[in-house]
């Protein structure tokens, strides 16, 4: 009929040709979806974007798994935050001990915080050294 | 990844396990020995808690202070007794009195400032919301706000301490980050406060009135103390000898 001729494919051809496209669109996504999905279980990146420190404080709870710190460790540092100051339960290692392996929030928080636009409230009042030790080398700001 | 519901403080709750559990910390000052021009516990104060000085405010009036000394004197009546008025003033050492009936508690709409379990009066600044209400229940003068944000030098900043920034109320924690301090193996292993350390006259005492051996105890029952303004009903637990 005149009106359909003027729209081209129709049906279930047309279907077809739009999924296509999308996989062809979506498809160099996938590269990003494997990788990524191969470091969160346990694999090792190609390129270094978190400074990882040589050495491990025996009394630092946060010997999870690095998935689950990335997961949960805003969780984790508010209920020890509950704990210290309204019951003075201080016991469980804080934001200070991550210092003593994680030198500078250059190398470490802020690649994370930077890549995602999060600006945390902590580091106004809690001292977190940034330009100390920091390694612009390996882990130029972005 | 499931629903992480935030477990808050069911392991820190209050109850017999809780390292607070049955004590009551409470501070002796000795007027008598305190000298007329030293300032050391002011000074160690600051230090400890990164209390921003107040010549590193421009405005003098927005310095914040936990710990005050003001000299008390006799109303000087004729020039004789001004002679001997000078000798008869005091130096008194102002603090936050952690009270027992704390009406910066009972006012703060966001429960933010709370008296916790040994009775020290604290305030939560991740929750605070600078309104202030606080300062106007005090009736010692004991609260301050932080109205701007302070730059303070890195090697004035004692870096294990948190500082305030601009927009919460603060005062005299009794160095509850001392008393509550644990040692690697998680026993605790408490020190003094900053001021009491600092004091060099021993007329600074702060310990858990419930324990008989600590010094606060034997010195409250051995003196007669006075408490500031104590027909408020505020309970306050800074006590002073020679007042």
């Amino acid at each position: 009929m005149p009106e359909n001729a003027a729209h081209g494919r129709s049906g279930n051809g047309r279907g077809l040709l739009v999924s296509i496209l999308v996989l062809i669109v979506l498809a160099p996504l996938g590269y990003y979806v494997v990788r990524g999905t191969a470091v969160a279980l346990g694999g090792k990146p190609s390129v270094e974007f978190l400074e990882r420190p040589a050495t491990q404080d025996d009394r630092c709870i946060w010997n999870m798994e690095a998935g689950e710190m990335r997961l949960h460790h805003w969780e984790h540092l508010a209920r020890i935050r509950e704990d210290v100051v309204r019951f003075g339960k201080r016991d469980v290692p804080g934001l200070n001990e991550c210092r003593n392996c994680h030198q500078s929030r250059a190398n470490f928080c802020d690649r994370c915080h930077n890549q995602v636009s999060l600006t945390p409230d902590c580091f106004g009042c809690h001292y977190y050294p940034d330009n100390e030790h920091w390694d612009p080398q390996r882990f130029p700001e972005r | 990844m499931a629903l992480r519901l935030l477990t808050t403080s069911s392991a820190g709750a209050p109850g017999k396990d809780s390292p607070l559990a049955g004590k009551r910390m409470g501070m002796v000052i000795d007027v008598g020995k305190c000298q007329p021009d030293c300032d050391k516990c002011i000074k160690a104060c600051q230090q400890e808690n990164n209390v921003v000085q107040a010549a590193a405010h421009k405005n003098h009036e927005l310095a914040v202070h936990w710990i005050r000394k003001v000299t008390i004197r006799k109303k000087i009546e004729t020039d004789e007794k001004a002679k001997k008025a000078e000798a008869a003033q005091k130096s008194v050492i102002l603090v936050c009195n952690h009270c027992d009936n704390p009406p910066c508690a009972q006012v703060c709409p966001v429960r933010a400032t709370f008296k916790r379990e040994d009775g020290i009066v604290l305030v939560d600044h991740h929750r605070c919301i600078g309104c202030r209400y606080c300062m106007i229940a005090c009736p010692y003068n004991a609260r301050y706000f932080n109205f701007e944000d302070v730059e303070v030098h890195e090697e004035d900043l004692n870096k294990d301490r948190p500082k305030r920034s601009h927009g919460v109320a603060e005062s005299c924690t009794l160095c509850a980050h001392r008393l509550d301090a644990v040692d690697q193996d998680g026993n605790p292993s408490p020190r003094v406060p900053a001021c009491v350390e600092a004091c060099e006259n021993g007329a600074l005492a702060v310990g858990d009135m419930n324990d008989k051996t600590s010094t606060v105890y034997e010195l409250l029952r051995d003196y007669a103390v006075k408490r500031l303004k104590e027909d408020l009903g505020t309970e306050p637990k800074v006590h002073y000898i020679g007042l």
